[in-house]
């Protein structure tokens, strides 16, 4: 097959996937709403509505392909990591503190906090791609746990040194001007955040496919044992793809906090944004190129579903059915919707009947 | 740190362990089936929660045990749907796993809000039942230790009982049944108990709808004996608890019982420390167990590769 039948085939399939998931948030919609067509209007229009929701569309797009570029990047390695939210929290917590400090005065801190955010994430990312490497602990039960400790140490940094009293300690004060992402088009949430996540992914992209560490990570990914044979030392390449996936974690969080969207730190500021990245990963195949799009496109379901939270009385959270049929469609392996699933169901009615008869 | 002992050591201590264990226990016994038969189930959260929502509003109109069973049928079904996407389909069960506790989340809170009229967070507003506790008071009557036996195990759910029962169902199940055997063959070489004509997808199917079943008795129990009502998001991460005591109890249902049992013991502990220790912060003992899950993996494992 040519790289263009595959790309053709795979758009295929994830369009197919999005349209299943959108029949059944049309029948959820449907069912649970007092004004089923407005409601659905607002979910699928919704994003377009003015020029600042546009602007949340992109924005939340920007931190998608973030979150999704940090689980590629563990996916690509055949590791199931999932402490991105963890390390948001503890990159978010780490730039609050350097842009509420004397040094938030100063454009300095913006690069300052990314830096430091990212560091923070990624040690969050290094112990359990380490304990798995040296003690065999399975890193999808210790990422997950490292996400609520983070999440609970996040919350205690910030009620006892970041909040400010006026907020009944859920969130600080406003960061200074010169510490908070600079707006591209004014009164919306277009920033620097934008740059910074199509950075990430254009280095992701060269570390992945223009390194050797990129080739020996892929190669580990593929086959574990044959890379192994070839010399590839693939605990390394566990240990330092969970580090850099954390990296980029940890500036996610910097990203929310010193964004446009927040410009302060509050309780929860992540709200659960870290984990679709799986999605946006699984769709986009690990591909870093394919990302910024999925995540486009991801993004606009996202924003419509929270605006029909908003504005009628269907709740946001439909958009975790929609997440969740997408992704159990896309990872599984049917090709079609026509003669393929055809023979296959009825392949496996009469392979089922057989034992009983 | 003497009151931290005497807490510790108190009746009312252990009967708090079991309370807090027994919903950790149900979930961490399916992880266990479905795990032996080659295929971890990262759903275990996903299952409570959509158990725990299931059995809380189906005992709004109907019996409690209506509602318990409502949330094992309901726990049973997503196993099937993740037997199906991952054997049928092809899917990596890890992913298909972590759809479902996706479906779960967004889906509890939609499904609240149309079983409550447009309430988000909690189901206060839903008459719904709790599961009954067994009086064992008559345990009194025991010379000696009867009023501390009856302060420690009277008083539990029913499904605590049905939990403690279970574990021996399942080690007898697995050691002393030729299905148990099977069971046991296909997790430690597919292929060998596949070319003794045991199919392995049939018993994959059966773990995972067994351990889906679990994960919704585990949900029901928080949600009607723990807690009574729904509340969002009110799993917090049990079941990925579980999971860890899946991993910690090497595979085996008296090992997974007696992780699940320690991380209950830490759970009731940062249930009862605010009160002992009111200097220290909330959110520290709140991280406990899930920091004990972390060190406990940590250290078990290193020991197994050691050994």
């Amino acid at each position: 097959m040519t790289n263009g039948k595959i790309f053709f085939d795979e758009t295929r399939r994830i369009l197919f996937a999005a349209a299943i998931a959108l029949l059944v948030a049309l029948v959820i919609i449907l069912i649970a709403s007092k004004a089923p067509l407005e409601t659905f209007e607002t979910f699928i229009a919704g994003p377009l509505s003015s020029k600042r929701t546009v602007g949340n569309w992109i924005d939340d797009s920007a931190k998608l392909a973030l979150a999704g570029l940090a689980f590629s990047l563990v996916f690509q390695a055949r590791q199931f990591a999932l402490g991105v939210q963890g390390q948001v929290y503890a990159g978010g917590t780490v730039a609050a503190a350097i842009a509420l400090s004397p040094l938030g005065l100063s454009w300095v801190s913006i690069p300052v906090a990314a830096i430091a955010a990212m560091m923070a994430g990624a040690f969050l990312g290094f112990i359990p791609g380490y304990a798995k490497a040296k003690l065999n602990a399975n890193e999808i039960v210790s990422s997950l746990m490292l996400n609520y400790i983070a999440y609970d140490i996040a919350n205690l940094f910030l009620r006892l040194y970041l909040a400010s009293p006026k907020s009944g300690l859920t969130a600080s004060e406003a960061f200074p001007a010169s510490a908070v992402y600079p707006a591209f088009i004014a009164r919306t949430r277009i920033d620097l955040g934008v740059v910074l996540a199509l950075g990430a992914v254009a280095i992701v992209w060269f570390l992945l496919y223009r390194t050797a560490w990129g080739l020996r990570l892929r190669l580990t990914g593929h086959n574990a044992r044959f890379a192994a044979y070839s010399g590839i030392r693939s605990n390394f390449i566990m240990v330092s793809a969970m580090t850099a996936s954390g990296a980029i974690g940890g500036l996610l969080g910097a990203l929310f906090v010193q964004g446009q969207g927040f410009a302060k730190i509050v309780v929860g500021f992540e709200g659960g944004l870290s984990f679709e990245g799986i999605l946006i990963a699984i769709v986009a195949r690990n591909r870093p190129l394919a990302i910024p799009f999925v995540a486009l496109g991801y993004g606009y379901l996202r924003q419509g579903a929270a605006l029909m939270g908003y504005r009628t009385d269907v709740p946001a959270e439909v958009i975790g059915i929609v997440q969740g049929i997408v992704i159990l469609l896309v990872a599984s392996s049917f090709t079609l919707p026509g003669r393929a699933l055809l023979n296959r169901i009825m392949g496996g009615s009469s392979a089922a009947r057989a034992p009983s008869t | 740190m003497n009151e931290i002992f005497d807490t510790i050591l108190s009746a009312a201590f252990v009967a708090a362990v079991i309370r807090t264990t027994t919903p950790v226990l149900f979930a961490s016994l399916g992880g266990l089936l479905s795990d032996l038969v080659g295929s971890l189930n990262v759903a275990l959260e996903g299952m409570m929660l959509i158990g725990a929502l299931t059995a809380v509003v189906v005992s709004a109109y109907a019996p409690w045990y209506v509602g318990v069973l409502a949330g094992l049928a309901v726990g049973g079904m997503l196993g099937g749907l993740m037997a199906l996407f991952h054997l049928r389909f092809k899917a990596d069960v890890i992913l298909v796993g972590f759809a479902v506790n996706i479906i779960a989340a967004g889906g509890t809170v939609t499904a609240l809000n149309y079983a409550t009229g447009g309430d988000k967070g909690t189901s206060i507003n839903l008459p719904s039942k709790a599961v009954p506790s067994l009086d064992l008071s008559f345990l009194d009557a025991i010379p000696g230790i009867g009023p501390v036996l009856t302060q420690m195990f009277s008083g539990h759910s029913y499904l605590t009982w049905l939990a403690v029962f279970l574990v021996f169902a399942i080690w007898y199940f697995l050691y002393r049944t030729p299905e148990g055997l099977r069971f046991r063959a296909v997790g430690e070489y597919p292929a060998a108990a596949e070319a003794a004509g045991i199919s392995p997808n049939r018993l994959r199917t059966y773990g995972l709808v067994a351990s889906g079943a679990l994960a919704g008795l585990g949900g029901a129990q928080l949600a009607m004996f723990n807690f009574v009502g729904f509340t969002r998001d009110m799993t917090a991460g049990r079941g990925f608890i579980a999971l860890g005591a899946v991993l910690l109890g090497r595979r085996h249902p008296v090992g997974t019982a007696i992780a699940a049992v320690l991380f209950g013991a830490f759970e009731a502990l940062s249930i009862a420390l605010p009160g002992i220790l009111p200097r220290v912060p909330g959110e520290v003992i709140h991280t406990i167990p899930f920091v004990v899950t972390v060190l406990a993996l940590m250290l078990s494992s290193k020991r197994r590769v050691t050994a």
